[in-house]
């Protein structure tokens, strides 16, 4: 996503994060109780996982994370009148890119004078599913976020 | 602040019964229509809404998400 960010940045196409909860909370990032323990948790977003995007915390309660459906790992995307135009309840980077250069050229066709009027879509999209990529990413969070998901999922 | 509603949210375990309350993505609003406003605080400093970054780009890509 970083590397989509970078990608699109040209064509004034903004990229951000906006930090939530803690999905899998474990001993070396326990569960939220501070807007000073979720800096330090979105520090180590940018240090440690390398998120070179802006970092946006939410309220604690999660207000806007609540409003938008609360996924843990959800992506938007927003024309400049605040409409949303996609949206997934999973981050795919291939996703995200198809949609964005099919975006940008409806807003090529429009500048070409073509008239346009939106319609609805649903489609099914594919992630990646590495299964040991994500144990070795709970890891980091600690041994209780492995076993909870372990249990949880198998 | 809810304390209940801050302890539900920042759950302190990964148990279906603390998650499942939470995957909504079927109720979230809808595409085509103006989306809520929120203050966002970003981790440079300062004070900021969704709003103020949607309407300086021809688009907003919004990754929801934490270190976990």
């Amino acid at each position: 996503m970083n590397a989509l960010a970078e990608r699109f940045a040209p064509q004034n196409v903004g990229s951000i994060f906006i930090y939530t909860h803690e999905a899998h909370p474990g001993e070396y990032y326990p569960h939220l109780t501070s807007m000073e323990q979720k800096y330090r948790h979105a520090a180590a977003l940018r240090d440690i996982l390398g998120v070179t995007r802006p970092i946006l915390l939410d309220a604690l309660d999660g207000a806007c994370h609540r409003a938008y459906g609360s996924m843990p790992n959800m992506t938007w995307i927003f024309n400049r009148a605040g409409i949303p135009i996609y949206k997934s309840d999973w981050s795919d980077h291939h996703s995200v890119a198809n949609a964005l250069e099919y975006f940008l050229d409806v807003t090529e066709r429009r500048r070409g004078r073509e008239r346009l009027a939106p319609f609805h879509v649903e489609r099914l999209d594919y992630r990646n599913q590495d299964r040991e990529a994500f144990y070795a990413g709970l890891a980091r969070n600690g041994p209780k976020a492995v076993e909870e998901f372990r249990q949880a999922f198998g | 602040m809810d304390s209940d509603l801050l302890a539900r949210y920042n759950y302190d375990a990964f148990t279906p019964e603390k998650f499942t309350p939470w995957m909504n993505f079927d109720q979230s609003p809808p595409l085509g229509e103006r989306a809520p406003d929120f203050p966002l605080w970003p981790l440079t400093g300062g004070e900021t809404t969704l709003s103020a970054l949607w309407s300086t780009h021809t688009l907003l890509v919004v990754e929801f998400g934490s270190f976990t």
